[in-house]
Parts: structure tokens; C-alpha cells; sequence
């Protein structure tokens, strides 16, 4: 099994990797620590207390807070609450017209009548954390539930 | 019907797998002799690796020789894979449903299964993703008993259809479709039948690549057929055997390993749009998946809420949605295990009877397979999230682009009838990753080998000459990292005086989503430009454009061609005719982004605007980043942008909570755009369960229902501009 070093993975996370260095990692087999040493890298770097369960997807950890609930954070330090319920709830919200000349110019935009996009910003940071292609009307989508306890077994198992 | 002896083997077999949770309970070939096990493993491999490569040098047609539109596999008697090429990597599994097909109706007794028998299905209900999906499997015998098949698959440029060229966006039918041989006998005794190929002459514009693909794919299986009984010689039948059933067990033992180790277990949820552009009837398609990573290894997916099946060719069959997810979890998850039937079984698919993903008959087109297209995709997306929480970034990656290409047909340059399509958009922009950009002018997700074929290969065998084929500048999703760019093609029509031109495509919707704050891919478009003023442009030796330029409005060649213009949204175009100097455009699609645009390094998009892969437009409003006249980055002007395109989104933005209350009051007040409206009216009529969670979400009343505006502009309806000077009138 690899072993990589941690300023490598912190290299692999800050997209400093060339090609070719990550075609190593994906031609390796996966190394069973990554998951544990790329939360050792991001607690370090946000310098939090509570510990970080999940790193759910760019920005947005679950964290274990003193109190024992698990919460959704930003790493601006925002909460978005009980990890069980989707943290799009406690986002800003902003409904784009693909045609609305700002990203998309001309044909490359979706029809609106067709597809709207519904950007979800941090309310902290406003850092675009997703963007939906989603009709009109369309309910938020809930991307991850993590089976947090389940998570821990395997660490424990290995 | 009697059973048969290998109707009741499959019988048997199955109950067993339903009955043990697995394929065998034991490995005594792995476990007695590992080494002779893999030895067995790689010469079967290596075998259907050979058939793979002769097969693509006996074909005429460029999707087998240039593309390698191309896969074989070697199936246990039941029909299961045990071993497959490179190559089309969806299709390994449709063809192990041709074979249990056939076993299943009685094709044992009748007409039975010789050696030097060769069966050809493209029937896509049985196994394939659509007509021009053709598959040929030959019985492997010894000592008079069936101990296996070699099968060969390719995708052949015409089909017969109503539109040349296979790919028919407008197909009410399958009958629309082309030429079906479901399951037939086309050779006995390794011998071609003659009638058979007369049947393909008179009914293919193009019958030499269907013929010649034949006898591409006969001589890839009657190689695997001959270096297995080879192999049998070596190694024992009873060995080759066992070893054959303990691959299969094997790989999905490794595949629930390799889950539980790169995965995170949950529950994952993504969504996915094609869209029908049917004049009159235009709707959305809903391609929902929830994907659950399991604790012990096993990915359960499931795709309710689907959109119903409909009199629209962009629909595909179960055999095609189960080959997408084997697809995707092959290339995503399990590349490095042996490919074969074990890898499904860690997958357990629910796919609702009568939905786009399973159509009630087969009467329903599927020529565009489109929606199981993106939710095959989709399922890739939630991978991609489970493996992010592993660490695994290097693994995790937006949406693959949604591919569109031209199809013609009529009198080629040579004087022959003929029809075909271009297949260059076999190299899209790839997805943006976890930690890098897309490729550019790359590959597609359905054939990760697929290449964009020569420009002159193109020209031989199809009438128009390219005037341009470049990377679509700015084609790739927005993000922290891009989408890759795919290939924008510009053509003039020449040499033929009886060519009709068509092109198949998506709605005007976003087919490749980014991923955790990336921008889709953008909207796939045509644009067709007749009574050019090209020959007067050529005789006068002027600068012919070579592409579109810095502004898709207002595209290079637009303003550089005197035409009667037309803008196709979506790219559909059903085949018309075209005259000579005609001007039409095709694009591959491009791959989606990843993470926030905000985010990327000012340095990268510098390095793209110097390699015409972006714009100054798209690095100032999209990305934020000031860029001095020599293109050098304005470090400071560019974090003011960034700074003031922050606070306009706090600014413009919404509460959730709000939205959701304006939403809501604007589904009781107000219809929808029709294609939504059907959408809606459609998946609720169809999915008690998906019509709860959308009411529960809005905290809607029960009795809720859909309202339709007034249909807009369809996309088969093109938008017309001309930039033809006006002509003299000679009063004279």
C-alpha cells in the first residue's frame, strides 16, 4: 500500500499537482490513510477545536461540536446546522436566467423555459458552494447524507 | 416452450445467485494455484485484446478502424462477461443480454447453436443501447457441449433510418429507426449468408460499413473462439471452467472491497435533464439518482422519479442504463479489476417499469438514449462526492459533456448513395476534476478511447470539406478548475449535388452540470448558413474564417459569410437539403467545472487567454480577474472585482427560507413554461413517491397540479438573422 506524505496530499489538495504527479496517485492503489491525514490537514489549516467528522465538499465540513451535535460548517466559520438536513437551507440563494448575458453569452445559454440556475452562496463568505441546473420549481437537492458512525467503523476495522 | 438444457442451466444458475447472495461460495482454482489462475485470466485477455485489434484493421467503416467504436468478451454459457477488450466499455453488458435472450426463447432447439453459427443482434430491448449498436456472438464448443461465447460489438455510421445516418432526434417509432435484426443467424459454418447481406444492401444507404463491420466482428469472435479451445486444450475444460465462474466471483468480491475502501458510505442524490423536442409536444425528461454506498460494499441506485417513456427517440433501454452505471462505476471506481459480470453484481439497480430508462415496449425509440445517458452520468457525480470525503480527490470530477454531431446522406463525392454520420465528438472536453481542469478535445464517458478521427478520413467518406475545426473557446464549464473545451467544427457543403444535412442533439438545457459551486458546460447550438456568398469569397483567394471568434453572439464566421442564417438551440435538426457553399457548424460538447470561478488562479486563466482557450469577457465577468493589455494579470484590479463580485452576491441573493416562500407562492399563483409543466404533470402522474417529496418540499396542497403557460419559441424552430447584402435591382 502507498504512503503519502502530508505536504504531498496538502500539494494535492491546493491543486499545486502537476499531471503527472496525479496520475501516479490514480495509477496507485489508494493508501487507507488519506481520509484521516486529509482531515489532520484541514483541522491544522482552519485551526478549529471542534473536530472535523466529514469533509463534505469544497468549503463545507461536518464538524462535532462541544455539545455533541454535528453540524455543517463553512470553513469561514458559518453554520449551516444539523448535518441530517440539507445545508441549502440555510444558504443565500440566488435563481440565475441562463440568458441573462452575465456567464453564458448568446446560444451557449439555456433556454429559461427550460432550465434556470440556482446558485447557493455562503452567507459568511459568499463563496459559491453549488450551482443547480434545475427547471423552475424544482425542489433543492439534497447531494450527501453521510453515514457518519459507519464511516468511523472502518476506520476502526483498519 | 421445453426446457432446454441451457435454459435450465441459466434457471439453475440464478437461483443459486439469488439464493447464496453471491455467484460461488468457494475459490479453489484461485486458492490452490493463484498463479496458474492469473495466467488463464491474462491469455484471455490477451485474446480478446487481439480480436479487438485485427477487427478494427478489417473494417471499412472510420467508427471501427479511426475510433474504436469497438469491444469484445468472452461469456460464460449462461451469457455472463468473463473477460472483455478495451474499448466501448457500456456494451459489455448488453451483449450478455443478447445471449441469456436467446437462451431464454428457445434459440437452443431452434435454430440451435452449432459450431460456426454466428448470431447478430441490435435490437436494443434485447441488448444494445440503439440501432447502430450491432453485436455478432458465436458458441464456443467442445465435445459437443456449449462452454461459452465469443461475442464482438461495433457502432456502425448508418442504420437505414428515416434521417440517414442512425441518430434520428425527431423519431416518433422505433420503426423510424432503421434496419433491426433482433438476434438472427447470419452465418453457418463460419460461412456468410448471402441473402443476409442482401437484406442489409437493400435497406442501409451505406451497407459497406454494416458489411464490413460484420465481417470485422466475425473474425474478432472466431479468433476468441479459436484461442479458447486452444486455451481448453491447455488447460482442461473442467479448469477453463471453474476459472471462467471464479472471475466472475473474484471481481465482485474486489468490487465490494474496493467500495468499502474509497468510499464513503451515505446516501447520495443527483439530478439530470434531456429534454424532447418534438414539435408540439416539447418537455422536459427528468433523470434523477439516488445512489446509497452501502456498508458492505454494495452500491444500491436508484432511479425513481425517471421520467416516463414517451414517442421520442431520447429515452433508452434498461440493457442501456445498466451499461451506463458498468460504464461509469468501470472507468470511476473499479479500472483496475477484471472487467466482467462481478462488477454489476456489486451494483443493484431500480429502474421503474415504463419509465425513460425502461420503456414499456418496444415500439419507444431510443436512438438518442439521452436521459439514461445523464443519469448514468449523475450516478458518476455522486461518486464523485463519496469519494471527496475519503480524501480521494484526485477521483472526484464534474459531468462529462453530452456529445452532438451532424448526420448526411444522399449522393456522396463520389456519385454513390451513401449515409453516415461524423463521429469527432467522440473527443469533447472532458469534466473539470477535483484538483485539476478538464481535458480539452479529450474523449467522452461512454467511450473513454474514443478519438475525434482525421479531418481527411471525414472528407472521404462524407461530402463536406471542413473550413474550420478549433477548440470551442470558453466551451468548458466555469470553475475553480474548467471543463475541458471540446471540438467546434465549421463545414461547407461541396461535391454533391443531392446531400441532405441533419444533426441530432439535446433541448436547450445544461447536459453537463458542474460540481460544488462549478458552471454547467453551455448549451449546445448549430448554425447553418445557405446561399452563401463562398465561391465568390474563394475565387477571390479572400481569408476564409477559421472558427468562431471571441463572441458566440456574434460568431467569426457569421460576420465573415454573406448567408441566410439559422441558430438551432439544442442542435436538432431534422435532415434537409443543402447546396453546395452551404455552411454548417457541429460541436462535441464540453466537459462541466468545478468549484467556484471566483476561486481559480488568476495565473491559469492568463494561460488560457494566451491559448485562445478563453476570453477577456469570460476572465473579467466570470472569473474576476483583471488582465493589462498584455495579458499580464492585474493582481490588485483583480481583487477588487473579486471582492465587489462577493458582495453583489450577498446583495442579490436570497434566504433560503425566502426563496423558498416566493417559490412556493409563485407554484400556486402562476403556470410554468410548457416544457416544465409537462415535466411535472408527467413524473408526478408516474411516481407516486417523487409527487410526495415535490409537494412535502413546497408544502403544497394535495391537490396541486401543474399549470402550463403559453409555449414559447420551440427549439426546432430556428432563429433567423441574414447578413446577405441587399440586392441590386437592375431597372434597366
Amino acid at each position: 500500500m502507498p504512503e503519502y506524505s502530508k505536504p504531498q496530499i496538502a500539494d494535492l489538495l491546493a491543486g499545486r499537482l502537476s499531471p503527472e504527479e496525479l496520475q501516479v496517485l490514480q495509477r496507485q492503489e489508494k493508501d487507507p490513510g488519506r481520509e484521516a491525514l486529509v482531515r489532520e490537514i484541514e483541522q491544522e489549516r482552519l485551526g478549529w477545536a471542534e473536530p472535523i467528522l466529514v469533509c463534505l465538499q469544497q468549503h463545507l465540513y461536518v464538524v462535532e461540536n462541544p455539545d455533541g451535535t454535528r453540524t455543517v460548517r463553512c470553513d469561514c466559520g458559518h453554520d449551516f446546522g444539523d448535518y441530517r438536513r440539507n445545508w441549502k437551507d440555510n444558504a443565500l440563494v440566488y435563481e440565475r436566467d441562463p440568458s441573462d448575458g452575465m456567464i453564458y453569452r448568446g446560444p451557449r445559454a439555456a433556454d429559461p423555459d427550460w432550465n434556470i440556475l440556482r446558485e447557493f452562496y455562503c452567507p459568511g463568505c459568499a463563496a459559491q458552494l453549488d450551482v443547480e441546473v434545475v427547471p423552475r420549481g424544482y425542489p433543492f437537492v439534497f447531494n450527501f447524507l453521510p453515514d457518519i458512525d459507519a464511516g468511523e467503523e472502518n476506520d476502526n476495522g483498519r | 416452450m421445453s426446457d432446454t438444457p441451457l435454459r435450465q442451466q441459466l434457471l439453475e444458475l440464478e437461483a443459486r445467485i439469488a439464493a447464496q447472495g453471491c455467484y460461488l461460495t468457494e475459490l479453489p482454482a484461485r486458492e490452490s494455484d493463484p498463479i496458474r489462475y492469473e495466467l488463464l485470466n491474462s491469455k484471455l485477455v490477451e485474446t480478446v485484446t487481439s480480436a479487438h485489434e485485427v477487427a478494427r484493421l478489417v473494417s471499412a467503416s472510420p467508427m471501427t478502424r479511426e475510433l474504436g467504436e469497438v469491444i469484445f468478451g468472452l461469456y460464460t454459457p449462461e451469457g455472463d462477461a468473463v473477460v472483455l477488450s478495451r474499448g466501448l466499455l457500456i456494451h459489455i453488458h448488453t451483449m450478455s443480454r443478447m445471449i441469456k435472450w436467446m437462451i431464454r426463447n428457445g434459440y437452443e432447439e431452434s435454430p440451435g447453436f452449432r459450431h460456426g453459427d454466428y448470431y447478430f443482434n441490435n435490437d436494443p430491448y434485447i441488448g444494445g443501447a440503439h440501432c447502430p449498436d450491432q453485436m455478432i456472438v458465436t458458441p464456443i464448443i467442445h465435445e459437443g457441449r456449449l462452454v461459452g461465447w465469443a461475442g464482438g460489438l461495433t457502432h456502425t455510421p448508418e442504420t437505414g433510418s428515416s434521417d440517414p445516418g442512425g441518430f434520428v432526434p425527431f423519431a416518433r417509432s422505433r420503426f423510424e429507426e432503421g434496419l433491426f435484426l433482433p438476434c438472427v443467424k447470419i452465418a453457418e459454418n463460419d460461412e456468410i449468408k448471402r441473402d443476409l447481406e442482401v437484406l442489409v444492401e437493400r435497406n442501409v444507404r451505406s451497407p459497406l460499413y454494416w458489411l464490413t463491420d460484420n465481417r470485422a466482428k466475425m473474425t474478432g469472435v472466431r479468433m476468441i473462439r479459436e484461442q479458447v479451445r486452444e486455451l481448453i486444450a491447455e488447460f482442461g475444460i473442467e479448469y477453463f471452467t471453474q476459472a471462467s465462474r471464479e472471475y466472475i466471483e473474484d471481481t465482485y468480491r474486489a468490487a465490494r472491497r474496493r467500495v468499502q475502501a474509497v468510499l464513503a458510505p451515505g446516501r447520495y442524490r443527483e439530478v439530470s435533464w434531456r429534454g424532447s423536442v418534438m414539435p408540439g409536444e416539447e418537455r422536459l425528461l427528468h433523470g434523477p439518482v439516488e445512489v446509497t454506498v452501502r456498508r458492505d460494499g454494495h452500491l444500491d441506485i436508484d432511479f425513481t422519479g425517471l421520467s416516463p417513456a414517451g414517442r421520442h427517440p431520447f429515452q433508452g433501454t434498461l440493457p442501456t442504463l445498466e451499461g451506463l452505471v458498468m460504464n461509469v462505476v468501470i472507468q470511476h471506481l473499479f479500472y483496475d479489476l477484471k472487467h466482467n459480470e462481478g462488477v454489476l453484481m456489486a451494483t443493484r439497480l431500480k429502474v421503474p417499469e415504463g419509465s425513460a430508462g425502461n420503456p414499456p415496449s418496444f415500439i419507444y425509440p431510443t436512438a438518442l438514449w439521452g436521459i439514461t445517458y445523464g443519469a448514468g452520468l449523475a450516478t458518476g457525480q455522486a461518486l464523485s462526492r463519496a469519494y471527496y470525503a475519503r480524501g480521494y480527490r484526485e477521483e472526484v470530477h464534474a459531468t462529462s459533456a453530452l456529445s452532438t454531431g451532424y448526420t448526411a446522406g444522399g449522393t456522396d463525392h463520389y456519385g454513390r448513395p451513401f449515409g453516415a454520420h461524423n463521429f469527432e465528438f467522440a473527443a469533447a472536453g472532458l469534466f473539470a476534476t477535483g484538483v485539476m481542469d478538464g481535458l480539452d478535445t479529450a474523449g467522452v464517458e461512454f467511450n473513454p478511447e474514443g478519438e475525434m478521427g482525421d479531418a481527411e478520413i471525414w472528407e472521404q467518406i462524407l461530402p463536406p470539406v471542413y473550413l474550420a475545426r478549433e477548440i470551442h473557446v470558453d466551451g468548458g464549464g466555469f470553475g475553480k478548475y474548467r471543463g475541458g473545451n471540446g471540438v467546434f467544427s465549421v463545414y461547407m457543403v461541396a461535391g454533391s449535388d443531392d446531400l441532405e444535412i441533419g444533426s441530432f442533439g439535446s433541448a436547450p438545457i445544461f447536459s453537463a452540470p458542474g460540481l460544488m459551486g462549478g458552471y454547467p458546460a453551455g448549451a449546445l447550438y448549430m448554425w447553418v448558413g445557405s446561399r452563401t456568398n463562398l465561391k465568390q469569397l474563394i475565387e477571390s483567394g479572400a481569408a476564409l474564417p477559421a472558427g468562431e471568434g471571441d463572441n458566440p453572439e456574434r460568431p467569426a464566421f457569421v460576420d465573415a459569410i454573406e448567408a441566410d442564417w439559422e441558430l438551432i438551440r439544442g442542435a436538432n435538426r431534422l435532415a434537409r437539403p443543402v447546396e453546395n457553399f452551404d455552411v454548417f457548424t457541429a460541436m462535441s460538447g464540453d466537459g462541466g467545472g468545478f468549484g467556484d470561478p471566483i476561486e481559480r488562479d488568476p495565473a491559469a486563466v492568463a494561460a488560457d487567454l494566451a491559448n485562445g482557450l478563453t476570453t477577456r469577457w469570460t476572465a473579467e465577468h466570470v472569473y474576476g480577474v483583471m488582465l493589462g493589455e498584455d495579458g499580464a494579470v492585474d493582481e490588485e484590479g483583480t481583487r477588487q472585482l473579486r471582492a465587489w463580485i462577493r458582495r453583489e452576491r450577498l446583495e442579490r441573493a436570497l434566504p433560503a427560507a425566502e426563496y423558498r416562500a416566493r417559490v412556493r407562492e409563485e407554484l400556486l399563483t402562476q403556470p410554468l413554461p410548457a416544457p416544465v409543466s409537462r415535466m411535472y404533470r408527467d413524473v408526478m402522474g408516474f411516481s407516486p413517491e417523487w409527487r410526495k417529496h415535490f409537494l412535502e418540499f413546497w408544502n403544497l396542497p394535495d391537490d396541486w397540479e401543474p399549470r402550463e403557460a403559453e409555449p414559447g419559441r420551440p427549439p426546432s424552430e430556428p432563429i433567423r438573422l441574414s447578413t446577405r447584402r441587399p440586392v441590386e435591382v437592375n431597372h434597366a
